[in-house]
């Protein structure tokens, strides 16, 4: 016991130092101003009518993101994951395609179909363009990129708790009642806490999302403390424009705390056989197929074969890998060490939250999701403030910052995926092994490691995506000839080729996606859907 | 039986911590070579306000030439071009950086006046007018851009000045970039100090009620006129040559030429020599390359397009040699200060 309280101590000890410390030094350094203690960020910050405008632009868009992803969503998850629709499995990793993708890459992509100079002028004529070109610039065009993106986090949500569902409830139910009512009156109600902790997730992400509203030029909170802090050196403004986040990110957290604290549905085992409740669709299949397959069209294959048209020749992807070749080696080789740091700090502090051993288990919880949901520029200036000094200038001139600004701001999401893990764990098997006698880290090594493998791949591979798409905090904190090729199509845009900067889209996603193909063919022989 | 599945547990854990320790170790190699990664290595740290696309080939040729490594940090667009810059303050006491190539002169007055530039007179800055240097040494331009007017084609009374904006005739025809930002905000600073205060004032406040239109940036202002929707902008000469480039329908329009007028803000780009930067040679060699006659003739044949300021170095058309252009007279040190003061005003004037 004394290993582990130990251990799991240094575990938080350490996400203390480089999650918490910063923030706690970046407050400190808001509350100072001309050389001393000043509140003028704060006054300044509430008292203009910009920040209630920005405010309002903010809450706006992660509503209406979190609605309609939702609304897409949800359908789209009961459609493929409870009917015979043909096709499933190969929609289902269609539609998941944006979610891997760094979304102001969708964005790009979106401008290249609907922007003055893209497609959409070359077929309706440059006034239809400009037009639809006004709306992409601006909240209908950061709803379409953000839904676009985050949508796939319900339809996988619904896919994964539809399965959750005890077949028995729903067979039950199909003696007396039709199957769409089976899934309204049954199945969804079990389903609405893993959904509405999605949309939740899908809130705060698009709440705390800097490059798309900074593409499409819609002024928001992140964007707002970004520029207060690039454009204006103001640390004071910077973080008193992250404020209003965090504060919105504890108050949702918390309402998602209350509302489903006795809700939440503990994830088990997939029933073997396909036990699960299969809707025939009949003679609606072919509309719905038909349906299914242009919001396929339309939201992920026009985006992304935009992207190929505009790259255009294997010249521009040529010119591409030349251009970015050392930006992207910099990405691979920090995603894959980030991935594995943050899959070893999500294991002990998902252990940690799943076994409560340290009384504070809830503040590190709390910690972690609200680091996850702070936008990434706020944890990067706060990174610049505690390590640029020199005594600690070894680390603030190397790569070592973003992997720094990775785990702060990613480990709830391998702390959760470990958490989700051990649920299907059943604790006797760790406590028949103390019994015998086996210690803290003997026991991990033979039983909970194991049992976790495939968690901790998920978790891994999640990590993986979300550290090679990071913009935000690669941004502000790469050391010099250390760019991320996330950053390196950001810096092109400043009059760079549009066909080079679509092939260099295209590596980056190729770079994303191939290793989730990977994972899926070796998941497949061994008889899994890739989503599980 | 027994036995055979404890051993193979036992195996089983302890091949689970072997992968666990070899993962962990291969991590702490990476991590330790990761910070040998740091700005101490041989080489030359530069931070750039220029477009990658223009400066990064220059920079190339510079390792080529010199077998110098250079290490880059890039501004992006959407820090409006200041991220480098702010970063370079923030170093103050802890720099990184050995050189800083500013995308125009008043960034390099503010690590002047914040005592982050250290002077240095290069051999390579001969022949580049006195106007366009420091007169203590801490910063020297090279390759310009001018602030030109993009004008589409086909509006019939084509202005000729900058003065346009505030002619009741523009109402609702213009748009400009933000001022809070980048080479606008420096020329609405050198059009107080030339106007004087009440003058410049009024100019603002004739543009606001001629309805200008405020775009996110110069090249939005430039692909607005392409598209005709509004008829002219102020912008960087060289958004207005990359639209020509592309075959749109615009025009370049050098505003103020006229004998009794201004003439044409010059915005070059600057080199700054950063104090205490950790490869004072490197820095000094980087500097003279980005000073030479030769890098000036690259950026004036690349989509840059930018104006050599030494005399007598080739330029293509559209761009014009900087002998043959009328051009505003300007202290940039005194712009620096303009513009620290007006933000507040230009803050309001843009409803900040």
């Amino acid at each position: 016991m004394r290993t582990r309280r130990i251990i799991l101590t240094a575990v938080t000890l350490v996400l203390g130092i480089v999650g918490l410390a910063p923030m706690i030094v970046m407050f400190a350094r808001s509350l100072m101003g001309d050389g001393g203690f000043s509140l003028e960020g704060y006054r300044k910050l509430l008292t203009t009518e910009r920040s209630w405008q920005l405010l309002g632009n903010s809450l706006e868009l992660a509503l209406l993101t979190a609605l309609l992803s939702t609304l897409v969503g949800l359908p789209l998850g009961l459609l493929l994951g409870k009917t015979d629709l043909p096709l499933r499995r190969v929609f289902v990793m269609l539609f998941t395609l944006p979610l891997v993708i760094p979304p102001y890459i969708i964005a790009v992509s979106w401008a290249n179909v609907l922007g003055p100079q893209g497609l959409a002028a070359g077929l309706w004529g440059e006034p239809t363009a400009r037009v639809i070109g006004g709306l992409l610039f601006g909240l209908p065009g950061c709803v379409l990129v953000l839904v676009s993106t985050f949508m796939p986090a319900i339809l996988l949500a619904t896919l994964t708790f539809v399965r959750t569902v005890n077949p028995g409830l729903e067979e039950a139910a199909r003696l007396s009642a039709r199957p769409l009512r089976v899934l309204w009156d049954i199945t969804m109600p079990l389903i609405r806490p893993g959904v509405l902790l999605a949309a939740t997730l899908v809130f705060l992400l698009a709440l705390g999302e800097l490059g798309v509203p900074m593409f499409l030029r819609y002024n928001v909170f992140p964007v707002e403390s970004f520029a207060q802090f690039s454009a204006f050196y103001n640390f004071g403004a910077a973080t008193a424009a992250a404020v209003p986040l965090a504060v919105l990110t504890f108050v949702v957290l918390g309402v998602e705390w209350f509302v489903l604290r006795e809700k939440s549905q503990a994830l088990r085992p997939v029933p073997a056989g396909g036990a699960t409740m299969v809707v025939q669709l009949g003679r609606r299949c072919v509309c719905l197929f038909g349906l299914v397959s242009v919001l396929c069209a339309l939201v992920v294959v026009a985006p992304m074969l935009s992207l190929l048209v505009q790259a255009g020749s294997l010249g521009a992807y040529l010119r591409a890998l030349h251009a970015v070749r050392d930006s992207l080696l910099h990405s691979l080789l920090l995603a894959a060490i980030g991935a594995t740091g943050l899959t070893v700090l999500g294991f002990f502090v998902g252990y940690l939250i799943h076994t409560r051993a340290l009384p504070i288990w809830r503040a590190v919880d709390a910690g972690t999701v609200l680091l996850f949901a702070l936008p990434s520029t706020v944890i990067g200036m706060g990174l610049i403030v505690l390590w640029n000094r020199p005594s600690t200038n070894f680390i603030y001139a190397t790569p070592l910052m973003i992997l720094l600004g990775y785990l702060a701001q990613y480990t709830a999401l391998t702390g959760r995926v470990t958490v989700a893990g051990l649920a299907l764990v059943p604790p006797s098997m760790e406590e028949a092994a103390a019994s015998a006698g086996a210690g803290w880290i003997r026991r991990l090594g033979l039983i909970v490691l194991p049992l976790l493998k495939h968690a901790l791949l998920s978790g891994w591979l999640i990590a993986y995506i979300f550290c090679l798409r990071d913009t935000g905090i690669s941004m502000l904190v790469y050391p010099p000839g250390y760019d991320t090729l996330a950053v390196r199509i950001f810096t092109l845009m400043a009059n760079g080729a549009p066909d080079l900067i679509a092939a260099a889209c295209v590596l980056m996603i190729a770079t994303t996606v191939l290793p989730l193909v990977g994972v899926a063919l070796v998941v497949r022989t061994q008889g899994r859907r890739p989503w599980q | 039986m027994a036995e055979s599945n404890a051993l193979s547990q036992w195996l089983m854990s302890k091949s689970i911590i072997a992968t666990v320790t070899a993962a962990t170790g291969l991590v702490a190699a990476v991590i330790v070579g990761l910070l040998g990664c740091s700005s101490k290595q041989q080489g030359v740290v530069i931070y750039v306000s220029e477009d990658q696309v223009f400066s990064e080939p220059i920079l190339r040729d510079f390792e080529r030439d010199t077998g110098i490594r250079v290490m880059a940090v890039y501004d992006t667009e959407e820090a409006k071009s200041t991220g480098v810059m702010n970063r370079l303050l923030a170093e103050k006491n802890n720099p990184q950086a050995d050189v800083y190539w500013a995308n125009e002169p008043i960034r390099a007055e503010v690590l002047k006046q914040q005592g982050i530039a250290a002077t240095y007179r290069s051999p390579s800055a001969q022949g580049i007018p006195a106007n366009f240097e420091d007169q203590q040494g801490y910063w020297t331009g090279f390759s310009a851009r001018a602030r030109v007017l993009i004008v589409n084609q086909a509006i019939p009374d084509k202005p000729k000045s900058i003065t346009s904006y505030a002619n009741p005739a523009s109402n609702g025809r213009a748009v400009i970039a933000n001022p809070l930002f980048g080479t606008t905000t420096a020329e609405i600073a050198a059009l107080f100090i030339l106007w004087g205060d009440e003058k410049a004032k009024a100019f603002l406040a004739d543009m606001k009620r001629n309805n200008v239109k405020i775009a996110t940036s110069n090249g939005e202002s430039a692909d607005f006129v392409a598209s005709g929707q509004f008829a002219f902008a102020l912008v960087d000469s060289d958004d207005a040559v990359n639209r020509m480039k592309q075959g749109k329908p615009v025009e370049l329009i050098y505003p103020d030429q006229g004998d009794n007028e201004p003439g044409c803000f010059i915005v070059p780009n600057a080199v700054v020599l950063i104090n205490g930067g950790r490869h004072p040679e490197a820095g000094r060699k980087l500097a003279d390359y980005l000073l030479s006659r030769e890098t000036e003739r690259k950026l004036a044949l690349s989509d840059a397009a930018q104006i050599p300021l030494h005399e007598g170095v080739d330029a293509p058309a559209p761009v014009r040699k900087i002998e043959t252009i009328k051009t505003m007279k300007t202290d940039y040190a005194l712009v620096a200060r303009k513009m620290q003061e007006i933000e507040p005003l230009l803050k309001q004037w843009v409803g900040y």
